[in-house]
């Protein structure tokens, strides 16, 4: 018994250190520097002649859902910094986001992650009504899948209540539905969208409209008390 | 998908050397190369919104609770961090991923691991008892009650007694090269470490685990069918990576399960006491790795295995 116990704790040991050498900032004090500095960058602009991230996705990362921009607020860092840095080197294309994360160095990308990473989820007091029988589809499709199209249950990689998984793959639950449904249209076209893509773009090939709509449509309305259950 | 965009998937995926085998797949073969087995039009279980009202469909539901989060709703009989749904995808409806509705239909069986006829509740005792390392709910119990109405209700229309297309894991041919521990560990950090962890121990999402662990105390245990190394290829062939099943190579799939399944994982609930005399009376093939030693640790070995049994201390559940 002994042995085994000894082994399970040099293991637990090499993925705490992972988990520490994983944290983007390092010590908290760098952290915060980095998170003050993205939100001058969010209020302001990288330059005076441009708008800063905040007059689209809004200084609390709410975005604006109706519009399908998306909330940056409950994203990771990393994964902001990860799709900043695909738009700047255009490995993902977008008209807006590729000039705007072209203005932007790597360490200011990274300020930008860091500060939308560490705002709470904003409250949402206007979210668009949707059609009830159409988020049951949806829950229906999240959960299970669907056997005639092959798609595989979006919960398997995004958690039960869509709140994302670590890095891989991110939360949806309260996402804006417009932009959840755009990205799905992207990878069902046969795009990859981005170098991460393969994974969504297998996805969604076999998805409907329909399906599309009822997806996004689901997670967008999961809220707080959805995402607290078991 | 158009053959040419599948190999690009492919070679996206770094996988290029290994796209050979699916040149010309028309889109039709897709389904088969998604974990949708060699059928045709696989089987449509029924969906939640059929769920009949009442104490029948009530019993459905929990059914459908347990087999997504036993370590909620069955507490007492899980030793473990696993999912009925993990395996089983798209919560037992999924063809090629071992599906509840074709697994119903094929009970009352002779089963050579019990070496008599079980039926369907006997058979759901054994993933209790190795599969989720726990300890098998009694038959009748309401846990097995429920289980077995879910599989019901997803089977309903299906004949008995008759293969049924999507069953189990569609069979995998054998590798060129015999599965190979250090290579598959090579497709494991590539292909199966981001959502698995490099250590095998699983990821977890908002206090729940969603990627399983795939081996260390939190896993199946050493009596559980994925132990071996052919269903764990036959079902990593088919279903993984999630939503790309059919991406690895054949020879990737029994390289990464000849990896998966030679980890330290919990005891073999059946450990007579000596290592080799369990392995020569319950896992004498050339498919399971217990017993044999691999980086100087005998797996199975009292001293360097987490017990069998994790489940919490039996309660009454009904």
């Amino acid at each position: 018994m002994r042995g085994w116990a000894t082994r399970k704790a040099a293991s637990a040991g090499i993925v705490a250190a992972a988990l520490v050498l994983s944290l983007a900032g390092g010590p908290a004090g760098a952290d915060d520097s980095l998170i003050a500095a993205g939100g001058a960058l969010a209020a302001h602009g990288a330059t005076a002649e441009r708008p800063g991230c905040a007059s689209c996705h809004m200084q609390n990362g709410a975005g604006q859902p109706d519009v399908g921009i998306p909330r940056l607020a409950g994203l990771t860092a990393q994964q902001i910094a990860t799709q900043l840095g695909y738009f700047a080197d255009g490995a993902r294309q977008d008209p807006a986001m590729t000039t705007a994360a072209r203005l932007l160095s790597p360490l200011q990308r990274q300020q930008a992650a860091a500060y939308f990473a560490s705002l709470p989820i904003p409250p949402e007091p206007d979210r668009l009504a949707t059609d009830a029988a159409l988020r049951a589809r949806g829950q229906d499709l999240f959960r299970n899948g669907d056997q005639r199209t092959g798609l595989i249950a979006c919960a398997l990689c995004h958690g039960a209540t869509a709140l994302g998984v670590g890095e891989f793959s991110p939360r949806l639950a309260g996402q804006s539905a417009a932009y959840v449904a755009t990205q799905l249209q992207h990878w069902h076209s046969g795009a990859l969208r981005d170098p991460q893509g393969a994974f969504m773009r297998a996805e969604a090939r076999g998805m409907t409209q329909d399906d599309i709509d009822a997806v996004a449509a689901y997670v967008a309305a999961l809220g707080d008390e959805e995402t607290k259950s078991p | 998908m158009k053959p040419t965009l599948l190999i690009g998937l492919v070679a996206a995926l770094g996988l290029a050397g290994s796209a050979a085998w699916l040149v010309g797949v028309k889109p039709a073969q897709m389904g088969a190369l998604v974990g949708l087995g060699t059928a045709p039009a696989p089987f449509q279980p029924r969906t939640d919104d059929q769920i009949p009202k009442g104490p029948y469909g009530d019993l459905i539901r929990l059914g459908e609770q347990i087999f997504r989060e036993p370590g909620t709703y069955a507490a007492a009989y899980v030793g473990n961090d696993l999912r009925c749904s993990n395996c089983h995808l798209n919560a037992g409806r999924l063809a090629g991923a071992a599906p509840m509705w074709a697994a119903y239909t094929a009970y009352p069986a002779y089963r050579s691991k019990t070496k008599k006829v079980d039926t369907f509740a006997e058979r759901l005792q054994g993933c209790f008892d190795y599969s989720m390392n726990g300890t098998a709910p009694p038959l009748g119990d309401k846990v097995l009650v429920a289980l077995e109405t879910y599989s019901y209700f997803l089977a309903k229309s299906l004949p008995t007694g008759e293969t049924i297309p999507g069953h189990g894991f569609p069979a995998l041919p054998k590798p060129d090269l015999p599965g190979d521990y250090a290579r598959g560990g090579q497709v494991y950090a590539q292909n199966c470490a981001s959502c698995h962890g490099a250590q095998g121990q699983g990821q977890s999402s908002g206090g729940k685990v969603v990627f399983p662990p795939l081996w260390g105390a939190r896993s199946y245990n050493w009596g559980a069918g994925m132990t071996s190394i052919e269903s764990a290829a036959s079902f990593i062939r088919a279903n993984m990576p999630l939503g790309l099943g059919g991406s690895l190579s054949v020879q990737q799939a029994w390289d990464v399960a000849t990896y998966m399944d030679s980890q330290v994982r919990p005891q073999d609930p059946r450990f007579d006491g000596d290592v080799q005399s369990t392995r020569a009376k319950y896992a004498n093939t050339p498919m399971s790795m217990y017993g044999r030693t691999v980086n100087g640790v005998v797996l199975g070995d009292p001293a360097t295995t987490p017990p069998a049994r994790q489940n919490p201390p039996a309660v009454v559940t009904n």
